[in-house]
C-alpha cells in the first residue's frame, strides 16, 4: 500500500515553478529518502506533502486520504519534524515532551510511560529539567524529534532531523528510525548527509530545480549511474614527468597532485589501471599505495544534478 | 477534548509563568494603594457621572480595564513567539486548523482577562466597596467588558504580532501602543476638567469606553451613554478581530 501518491503535483510562486509536476510513490514501511541541493524544492515538496500549503496543480494522496480536500485528516495521522527548530522557550523538556503529547490528545497515562520512554531513548534524561531555551542546537533538535514519537502516526515527515547532532546521537537516531520503519511506519526523510541517506533509505528520490531527476534504490542507483570508479595511486618519490607519460591513456580522468598522487576516474577502470601500471613499470617508478573506491551516492548525487543542470542549460 | 481546548491549555501553560502572574496582580495593587492614596492630597473626590467617588475607588475600577488590556498582550505575545520559535508552522502542521488557532488565543485571552479582572476586583474590593452600587447589571458589565476588552486589545496585539518580524520592532510598538492605551484614557484619570483636546482624544481610545462600562458596574451610573459606548465596543472589538484573522489567515510558511 502506498502512503503519499503525487501526480504532476506543482507550487508556484510569482511564476517560478518551486516545484515542477513531481510524481512520487512512498510505500508504506519504507523509509523514502528525498534529496536535492539547497534551493531544489525540498522544504516546498515536504510543506506541500504535509499540507501546510496548497498546491498550484496536481493530485495529491496521503494515506489514502485527497489531501488538497482533507488537509486535516492528512494531519491528525502523521507527524512532522521540520527543518527549522520549533520548541517553547520557557518549558522544560520534560514538560515539552508531555504538552505536546496533550496537544495531540494522548492520554495522560500513555504519554506518562512515552514521555520516560523517549527521555531515556534519546538520552534526554540528564536534561529532562532544563528549559528548552538553555539547550545546545543539539540536544533541543533531540527533543524536537522525540516530541514527534510521543503520538501515534503512520507517515512521519524528517526534513534533515540530524542537522547539529553528534555522530553518536545520530547513529542512535537512524538506528531507531529503522526500527520503526520495520514496525510500519513510512518515513519521508531529507538530508544532505548522503552516507545517511545511504544508511537508511529504501529508495531514494533526487530533486533539482523543482523536478525529480531520478527515484530509486540505493543500489540501482548506484548500478545506474555508478559505473565510474576512482582509483588512488600513491608513488614513492616525486615524479613531475607522470603527467606526460599517462596522457595518451583514453576513457578516463587523471588528476595529479604534487607528483605523488594520481587519481583515476573511469567507467573502464579495470583497462586504464592495467595500462597506468604497465607504464608504471616500463618507467620502473615504485608504488607505495593503490586502492580502488566504489561510487558512492554522493557522487552519484553531484552526477546526477549536474547532468540535470546540464540538460537545462 | 476538543482542539481549541487543547490549545487553551497549551498557552494557558507557556504563558502564565510566576513573574506574569505576580506582575499582574503586584502592578495594580502598587496603584491601587500607593498612586490611589499618594493622590488623595490632590485629588480628594471624583465625579463620575453625576456621583461623587474617591479617588482610589476611581483609579481601582481603572485599574481593572487597564489589567484586562494589560493581559491581552499575551495573546500578541504567544503568536510572535509561536511564530520565532517555530511552534507556529509545528502546530499547524499538528491537528489543528487555523481557526482552532486563532480561536484558541481569544479563549486565552478571554481567560485571562475575566481572571484579571476578578482579580484586581478582589484587591481593590477595599479602597471601592463604600462607593459600590450593586445591581443585577453589575456582573454583566464587568463581564462584558472583560470579554470585549480582551477580544479588542487581544485583536490589536495579534495584528501587531503578524506584522513585525524583529523583537524589537515587536516590543517598542506593542508597548507605544499599550503605553498610548493606558494613559489617553479614563482608566487614571477623569475626562471631566481635563484640557479640551485631552478630553476628546480619551474618547478616541477604547479603554475609555471599557473603564465606562466597568464603573457603570460598580458605581450604578448605567445610562444611554454607556449603551453606545459598548456598541462601539463591539463594533471595534469585531473588526479588530476580523482583520486578526485575516491576517493570521494569510501568514505564509
Amino acid at each position: 500500500m502506498s502512503s503519499i501518491i503525487t501526480r504532476s503535483l506543482s507550487k508556484i510562486y510569482d511564476s517560478v515553478k518551486a516545484v515542477d509536476e513531481i510524481d512520487l510513490n512512498v510505500k508504506s514501511g519504507q523509509v523514502f529518502g528525498f534529496l536535492g541541493p539547497n534551493g531544489a524544492g525540498k522544504s516546498t515538496t515536504i510543506k506541500l506533502l504535509t499540507t501546510l500549503i496548497p498546491p498550484s496543480s496536481g493530485k495529491l494522496t496521503v494515506l489514502g486520504i485527497d489531501a488538497v480536500k482533507h488537509p486535516l485528516q492528512v494531519r491528525n495521522r502523521i507527524g512532522v519534524v521540520l527543518q527549522q527548530p520549533s520548541y517553547e522557550p520557557t518549558l522544560s523538556v520534560e514538560k515539552s515532551l508531555d504538552k505536546y503529547g496533550m496537544m495531540w490528545n494522548v492520554p495522560k497515562k500513555i504519554r506518562e510511560e512515552r514521555v520516560e520512554e523517549l527521555l531515556s531513548e534519546f538520552n534526554l534524561e540528564e536534561i529532562r529539567n532544563k528549559k528548552n531555551d538553555d539547550l545546545s542546537i543539539g540536544q533541543r533538535r533531540r527533543v524536537q524529534v522525540a516530541r514527534e514519537f510521543i503520538h501515534d502516526m503512520e507517515l512521519l515527515f524528517l526534513d534533515e532531523p540530524t542537522v547539529g547532532l553528534d555522530p553518536t546521537a545520530r547513529r542512535k537516531l537512524l538506528d531507531f528510525l529503522k526500527n520503526k520503519a520495520k514496525a510500519g511506519l513510512a518515513i519521508f526523510y531529507t538530508t544532505h548527509v548522503l552516507t545517511e541517506a545511504e544508511y537508511i533509505c529504501d529508495e531514494i528520490a533526487i530533486i533539482n530545480k523543482g523536478k525529480i531527476i531520478a527515484v530509486d534504490s540505493p543500489d540501482d542507483l548506484k548500478n545506474r549511474f555508478g559505473q565510474e570508479k576512482t582509483i588512488k595511486i600513491h608513488l614513492l618519490g616525486n615524479h613531475q614527468s607522470i603527467p606526460n607519460l599517462l596522457k595518451e591513456i583514453k576513457d578516463c580522468k587523471i588528476d595529479f597532485n604534487s607528483g605523488t598522487n594520481i587519481t583515476i576516474h573511469s567507467d573502464k577502470s579495470e583497462i586504464v589501471l592495467l595500462q597506468i601500471l604497465q607504464i608504471l613499470n616500463q618507467q620502473k617508478i615504485p608504488i607505495e599505495d593503490l586502492s580502488a573506491m566504489p561510487t558512492n551516492l554522493e557522487e552519484i548525487f553531484l552526477k546526477v544534478v549536474e547532468y540535470s543542470d546540464a540538460s537545462n542549460n | 477534548m476538543h482542539p481549541i481546548i487543547r490549545l487553551v491549555n497549551r498557552n494557558l501553560t507557556i504563558s502564565l509563568n510566576p513573574g506574569f502572574l505576580l506582575w499582574q496582580v503586584i502592578f495594580p495593587l502598587i496603584y491601587i494603594f500607593v498612586a490611589g492614596f499618594a493622590y488623595t492630597s490632590l485629588i480628594d473626590e471624583v465625579t463620575f457621572e453625576a456621583k461623587e467617588i474617591t479617588y482610589p475607588a476611581f483609579l481601582a475600577t481603572g485599574m481593572i480595564g487597564f489589567n484586562i488590556m494589560n493581559s491581552t498582550l499575551v495573546s500578541g505575545i504567544i503568536i510572535w513567539n509561536d511564530r520565532r520559535y517555530g511552534m507556529f508552522e509545528q502546530i499547524m502542521s499538528g491537528p489543528f486548523t487555523r481557526a482552532n488557532y486563532i480561536l484558541s488565543n481569544i479563549f486565552t485571552i478571554g481567560i485571562i482577562g475575566l481572571v484579571s479582572a476578578f482579580l484586581i476586583a478582589l484587591v481593590g474590593f477595599p479602597v471601592f466597596f463604600n462607593s459600590i452600587e450593586f445591581s443585577f447589571i453589575t456582573i454583566p458589565l464587568i463581564i462584558f467588558a472583560a470579554i470585549t476588552g480582551s477580544v479588542l486589545f487581544g485583536s490589536i496585539a495579534s495584528i501587531i504580532s503578524t506584522r513585525l518580524k524583529s523583537s524589537e520592532g515587536f516590543n517598542v510598538t506593542i508597548n507605544t501602543v499599550f503605553l498610548f492605551f493606558a494613559f489617553v484614557s479614563t482608566a487614571f484619570y477623569p475626562a471631566k476638567g481635563a484640557p479640551e483636546p485631552l478630553a476628546s482624544a480619551f474618547y478616541a481610545n477604547p479603554l475609555t469606553y471599557v473603564v465606562d462600562v466597568i464603573r457603570a458596574g460598580f458605581f450604578g451610573t448605567f445610562n444611554d451613554f454607556i449603551i453606545i459606548e459598548m456598541l462601539v465596543l463591539i463594533l471595534l472589538a469585531l473588526g479588530s478581530f476580523y482583520i486578526a484573522t485575516k491576517l493570521l489567515t494569510r501568514l505564509d510558511f
